[in-house]
């Protein structure tokens, strides 16, 4: 018989059913639990190779077996995490990307993380209407169809939710990539420039924001700056060449490039211009950033230039032992491209280049490589990204030094990955 | 078959909704309609207790009979006098709760449409063994059929005779009309653009925000459990532990109202009215000690004198300013820091899923 697909699941971060996996057994010798089969003596003929599988002999299933395919059952660790005790209830929470599963710059649809504020929304297209009214000539409205008869454009853009890595301001406390930065994705959508249907119903001059506003029963709505209203904001229908997923808002959502995830409204169904901003709940209550002075900073749109080392990480532990291994991760700047990634061993002290390979997108997710002989020894893993404008990304204490504890958004730190001799992986933080 | 499809077609091109039929009981249907209830209510395979009971198995429970759920007096007394839940008492409970279970704390004012409450009750009953099969069956695969053929079934335009709007550029979509604006345009702004006109005293809120609000805001707006906290926290911005309010932390009384009437009560959004809306935000600003006289009354008119306390801390973004987004400087790639780098902080939780400490966690997503 076929092995079954893991039924544990030894993925997610939990160091008592990590430690039954086997690591500590050989000295990081080759280990059964990530695809790589157990471990053989020398000169013992492998199974894998001399035993007839069900897959060698049997034929499979049918064209007519999946009309919309799914991944292989033994994928079936592959999943979107929630910590339940960050919110009340799931309907208004969180759930995260598993980064450290993934490679390349594009994140499958089914595991783009979800935030949404009151679960859902299931939108018929054909009863979904975008209206534009306000400080424009003509209030318009839009069907599907209509949106669907502008010209298009292909664009690829992270969304990156302000509050990611916001419960490590007071130091780490999740352990693996997909809890510390998951709120995190990256997607090519398909979609009409806002700046298109503006010009559809003409914008007054005195027009200088906009409301954005979706049609879930938390009604979301953020002001949004005429300029970036006019330059990239994109009204999408696709993501990765399909339709939206409901969770991300289908039929259409508002892309806003580089700036908080917050302000990507889902089930988007009116634009509204105005002369001031509207300090809606999500722009006053929340998404306001304060300081240690007790004040609080406003309209802190941008996403600043960041990257994490996704493998080795805690969810994913290095089960080869020592020899070449590859260190790999994502960076991404809400001001451009991405430069460059330095990325050190030993917690900050030497720092080497990082290998970025597939496109190189202008406010879209970078992957970079990082090839080395480890020697077994343990090692504080960091990465540190440096985006076309320039800015670096700082140190989780330079921030704290301007910013203190408690502004919860915008946490672009440097993360380290304490790698010990048994190839497991800890969140910590280093002097 | 075919004629089941032809049938639901042309259902679908009149524009007929199925659902207005009083009779048809549709789980589907019923399933959205849960939606409304799915805040406090979980019901399936591992359903728990949220703000309200569980409901597997409904049909023939005692009402408020569940050992581990804390019911209202009300609830578990009318259990004891012999209410059991069935089809006739779900239908009268769920259009009135408040009517037909005196004192019920389900903060949830009833469904209005009679298909609606229909539908739910088929859905739960698919949880419930005990629940005449009846209730479910026989109307639900016409249902689906309609969602399925209503994609295919567009009607056939000519194309020449399709009317050219004459705005715009593309010369598409079309006039809004005012009573669609008004519709969906219930956004207000701090300089009171947007307020409707309407009024409503703190008196008048306490009682709306005990019904509505109290189950998980708290009776003071201090929060149920984790549900957020609405008042206080004053002179918590620099501690430790802030507490951000409305009297501690927001800067206009506008997003209240605002917030408010476009998504609370949760789970039951849109439901107030403006009257309504104008109490329950005097009430919330007199649990924040900012208006401290019960007759107090906000309206359109009043509404300009209310000011928060808080309204001046707030300030642009600064972030470029600090050290930090220096653009000129080459970061140091040999021998940085002193000495080797030492651990200072671990991560406090290392089983985080799927049964994470609670008590250790700390922060928040807001
Ligand atoms: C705002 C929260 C809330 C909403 C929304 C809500 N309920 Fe409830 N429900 C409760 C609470 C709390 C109770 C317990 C009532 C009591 O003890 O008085 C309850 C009790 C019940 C009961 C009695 C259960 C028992 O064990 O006796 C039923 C049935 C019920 N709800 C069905 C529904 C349905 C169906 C909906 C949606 C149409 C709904 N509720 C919406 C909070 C809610
Ligand atoms: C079933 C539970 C529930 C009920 C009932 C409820 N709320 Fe809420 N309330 C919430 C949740 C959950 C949020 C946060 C929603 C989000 O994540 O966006 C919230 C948020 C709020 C906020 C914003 C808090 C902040 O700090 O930003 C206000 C104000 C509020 N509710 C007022 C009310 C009022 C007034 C009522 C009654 C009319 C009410 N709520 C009824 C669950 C509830």
């Amino acid at each position: 018989m076929s092995k079954q697909p893991q039924k544990d699941k030894n993925f997610v971060p939990s160091r008592r059913s990590f430690l039954q996996g086997g690591l500590t057994a050989a000295g990081g010798a080759a280990v059964a639990a990530i695809g790589g089969g157990a471990a053989l003596a020398a000169g013992t003929p492998d199974p894998a190779i001399t035993e007839l599988k069900d897959w060698n002999q049997y034929s499979g299933p049918g064209v007519d077996a999946a009309p919309y395919g799914v991944p292989s059952p033994f994928e079936a660790h592959v999943v979107r995490r929630d910590v339940p005790w960050l919110t009340a209830d799931p309907i208004s929470s969180i759930n995260f990307t598993p980064l450290h599963e993934l490679d390349g710059i594009i994140t499958p649809n089914g595991l783009c993380f979800e935030r949404h504020h009151s679960g859902v929304a299931e939108v018929d297209p054909a009863e979904h209407r975008l209206m534009i009214n306000g400080l424009v000539d003509k209030p318009l409205v839009f069907t599907m169809q209509d949106l669907m008869r502008f010209p298009r454009e292909n664009r690829v853009y992270f969304l990156e939710c302000a509050a990611n890595s916001g419960m490590e301001w007071r130091g780490a406390q999740l352990n693996g990539c997909q809890f510390t930065h998951g709120m995190l994705h990256n997607v090519m959508y398909t979609g009409v420039r806002l700046r298109t249907l503006l010009e559809e119903a003409g914008v007054k001059p005195a027009g200088k924001w906009i409301l954005a506003e979706g049609a879930d029963a938390s009604g979301m709505g953020r002001s949004i700056p005429i300029e970036k209203a006019l330059d990239d904001c994109l009204v999408a229908f696709k993501m990765n060449g399909e339709a939206l997923r409901p969770e991300q808002g289908y039929p259409v959502r508002l892309c806003v490039p580089g700036w908080e995830g917050n302000m990507w409204v889902k089930w988007l169904r009116r634009i509204e211009v105005g002369d001031k901003p509207w300090q809606l709940r999500e722009e006053t209550s929340k998404y306001t950033d304060l300081m240690p002075d007790g004040r609080a900073r406003r309209f802190t749109w941008a996403m600043d230039v960041k990257s994490v080392i996704t493998n080795p990480s805690p969810q994913a532990p290095i089960t080869h032992g020592r020899g070449h291994t590859i260190i790999t991760g994502v960076a991404w700047s809400g001001h451009g491209k991405i430069k460059r990634v330095d990325v050190s061993i030993d917690g900050g002290r030497n720092w080497q280049h990082a290998r970025i390979d597939g496109p190189s997108l202008s406010r879209s997710l970078h992957r970079f490589y990082y090839e080395f002989n480890w020697d077994g020894s343990p090692l504080y893993l960091q990465s540190r990204a440096i985006d076309e404008q320039g800015y670096v990304q700082p140190t989780k204490d330079a921030l704290r030094a301007a910013r203190g504890d408690n502004s919860i958004y915008h946490n672009n730190g440097i993360q380290t990955w304490y790698l010990k001799s048994n190839g497991e992986a800890e969140n910590v933080e280093v002097s | 078959m075919s004629k089941f499809l032809k049938f639901t077609a042309s259902i679908v091109l009149l524009g007929a909704a199925w659902a207005t039929n009083a009779n048809a009981q549709d789980a589907d249907a019923g399933e959205k309609v849960f939606h409304k209830c799915a805040a406090c209510h979980a019901v399936g395979e591992g359903a728990k207790n949220k703000v309200g009971p569980e409901l597997n198995e409904i049909f023939g429970r005692v009402a408020g009979s569940l050992e581990d759920f804390k019911y209202s007096k009300a609830m578990t007394k009318a259990g004891e006098e012999g209410l059991v839940w069935d089809h006739d008492s779900l239908t009268e409970y769920l259009a009135k709760p408040r009517d037909y279970v005196k004192g019920t704390k389900m903060a949830f004012t009833g469904l209005k449409k009679d298909d609606e409450i229909a539908n739910v009750i088929a859905y739960l009953a698919t949880f419930s063994e005990s629940a005449e099969q009846a209730a479910a069956e026989p109307e639900s695969a016409p249902a689906a059929a309609a969602v399925e053929t209503a994609s295919t079934a567009e009607p056939a335009v000519n194309a020449a005779d399709a009317v050219i709007p004459e705005h715009g550029v593309h010369h598409l979509g079309r006039e809004a009309l005012p009573e669609e604006i008004a519709a969906w345009d219930i956004d207000v702004r701090p300089d009171g653009v947007g307020l409707p006109v309407g009024s409503g005293t703190v008196a008048d809120g306490g009682v709306l925000y005990d019904e509505n609000c109290a189950v998980c805001h708290g009776v003071f707006g201090e929060g149920e459990g984790r549900w957020p906290v609405l008042s206080g926290g004053f002179d918590t911005l620099t501690a430790d532990r802030p507490v951000k309010t409305i009297g501690s932390y927001w800067p206009f009384a506008s997003t209240i109202f605002d917030y408010v009437h476009r998504a609370m009560p949760f789970g039951n959004a849109r439901s107030l009215s403006a009257d309504q809306t104008y109490a329950i935000t005097a009430y919330l600003l007199y649990l924040n000690d900012i208006v401290t006289e019960e007759d107090f009354e906000l309206s359109n008119e009043t509404f300009s004198e209310i000011s928060l306390p808080n309204k001046e801390n707030f300030y642009p973004d600064d972030r470029l300013e600090e050290p930090n987004f220096a653009t000129n400087v080459e970061p140091c790639m040999e021998n940085c820091g002193d000495g080797p780098a030492e651990i200072v902080m671990r991560a406090r939780i290392l089983d985080v899923t799927p049964d994470g400490d609670e008590e250790n966690g700390a922060g928040g997503i807001d």
